[in-house]
């Protein structure tokens, strides 16, 4: 069943999401790509944070999911920009990363904006079941 | 006490007037002009004689010396017989020595053309041919030697200038042009330094997103500044050298090395303004990290094998 919601004027269809990967990890972002265009989501990718700003200052996502630790312009340059420009409580970002950080620090980027946040490793349907429900809420 | 036995303690390594006899040197005077003056300002009024007789100078030198000091304004003769010294104030000598020093730059500043006039008049007579490609060195000593040189090399830089080095080593260079130049540099500047909150007082004027953080590991005893991917300038770290000691060269080799070793420190380094939880991230992708990753390549692949009987050739990933 296909849930809407909204996100200024656009309606978002659950179903039908428009989601941004900034990974620099190829094979994740390869095998994600499949995986949601399989359930018919559009999927783009950029395998480091200034594309994906551009991106983001240049397309709307329904959801933006951001790895942290990038080398060069990482995930948290990435939302310290958005932050800057008053964009990032209007983005779904959910923050995908494997890296060590604690319960405070994950709390710390919600409050700053930051949708959600999923730890790797995570199972593949409970992965989007978070994606559906960051870009829906 | 004689006045022998005062003069010997004045003089007495461990004294202060030791060191302000050097800070003096550095002003234009000669070890023996300084020490007649700091006798003159700190005894008062004397005769040549009395001057040779406690600093234990020769007559004949103490008349030179006097003569000097008095050409340079800082002591003044009071009539009488025989003819008496004293020394100008010690803040008035300062600004005095100062200025005579600034003029000195100005007339040799003037002469700079002259020199090069008069050089280009003179036939060359080396017959050997010159190599353009190889490869130069010069050792560098003192303070200024080392800041006229990097000076030099920011100024002539048209792409980038990276800095490597502890804040402690760029200290040496505060309220220096270095500092002023880098900060208008219209190169590409990246600087990897160390950092504390009491620190960095240096880079004030300089954007964060250009200035990231030497971690513990990479805070060894090395400060180098490479302009353009053509030169550097390596500090040579020595407790034992009394004096700065750096190595300039345009060997491609150096260069190159010092090069990767920059790019490498600077892509895993962390700006110096992330918050708390991004340095405890650290600037290394860790094992454990790598291992989550993994796992979660492996997740999405069995899914996708699972359900969609996708290979990896297919998906285009490695195993």
């Amino acid at each position: 069943m296909s849930k809407n919601s909204t996100i200024g004027d656009s309606k978002i269809d659950s179903n039908h999401l428009n989601v941004l990967i900034i990974d620099d990890n190829e094979q994740i972002t390869k095998m994600l790509t499949t995986f949601l265009e399989l359930k018919n989501h559009k999927c783009t990718v950029a395998n480091d944070g200034k594309q994906g700003l551009t991106l983001i200052h240049e397309n709307k996502y329904d959801v933006v999911l951001l790895d942290l630790a990038m080398p060069e312009f990482d995930g948290y340059a990435v939302i310290k920009s958005l932050e800057s420009k008053d964009m990032l409580k209007n983005n779904k970002i959910i923050v995908f990363t494997a890296s060590t950080i604690t319960q405070d620090e994950l709390d710390q980027l919600v409050s700053r904006g930051v949708t959600s946040y999923i730890l790797k490793p995570i199972d593949i349907d409970l992965l989007l079941s978070k994606i559906i429900e960051s870009a829906t809420s | 006490m004689t006045v022998e036995s005062i003069v010997e303690n004045m003089f007495e390594l461990d004294s202060p007037i030791n060191e302000l006899n050097r800070l003096l040197v550095k002003y234009g005077l000669t070890q023996n002009q300084a020490k007649v003056y700091l006798y003159l300002s700190k005894m008062g009024i004397k005769t040549a004689s009395e001057i040779s007789k406690s600093l234990k100078i020769p007559r004949t030198e103490t008349y030179h010396l006097l003569s000097t000091l008095q050409q340079k304004g800082i002591i003044f003769s009071v009539f009488g017989k025989p003819t008496k010294f004293n020394a100008v104030g010690i803040d008035e000598s300062v600004v005095i020595l100062l200025n005579n020093e600034k003029n000195r730059i100005n007339e040799l500043e003037t002469g700079k053309e002259s020199i090069i006039k008069l050089w280009k008049m003179i036939p060359k007579y080396s017959t050997s041919k010159e190599k353009s490609d190889e490869n130069k060195f010069q050792t560098l000593q003192g303070r200024n030697s080392i800041l006229v040189k990097l000076e030099q090399m920011i100024k002539e830089s048209s792409e980038n200038i990276l800095v490597l080095g502890t804040e402690l080593d760029f200290k040496k260079f505060y309220h220096t042009d270095f500092t002023n130049l880098l900060k208008k540099t219209k190169s590409e500047l990246r600087i990897l330094t160390d950092y504390s909150s009491k620190g960095m007082h240096i880079f004030e004027d300089i954007p964060s997103k250009k200035i990231k953080k030497l971690d513990d590991k990479n805070r060894e005893d090395f400060c180098f500044i490479i302009k353009d991917d053509t030169e550097v300038i390596f500090f040579v770290s020595n407790s034992e050298l009394k004096d700065m000691m750096a190595l300039w060269t345009d060997s491609k080799t150096f260069v190159t090395t010092l090069r990767s070793l920059f790019s490498l420190i600077w892509k895993k380094a962390h700006h110096i303004d992330e918050s708390n939880a991004e340095s405890l991230l650290g600037s290394e992708i860790t094992y454990e990290h790598r291992l989550r990753e993994i796992e979660q390549e492996k997740i999405i692949l069995n899914y996708l094998q699972k359900n969609f009987k996708l290979s990896e050739k297919k998906l285009g990933v490695k195993k």
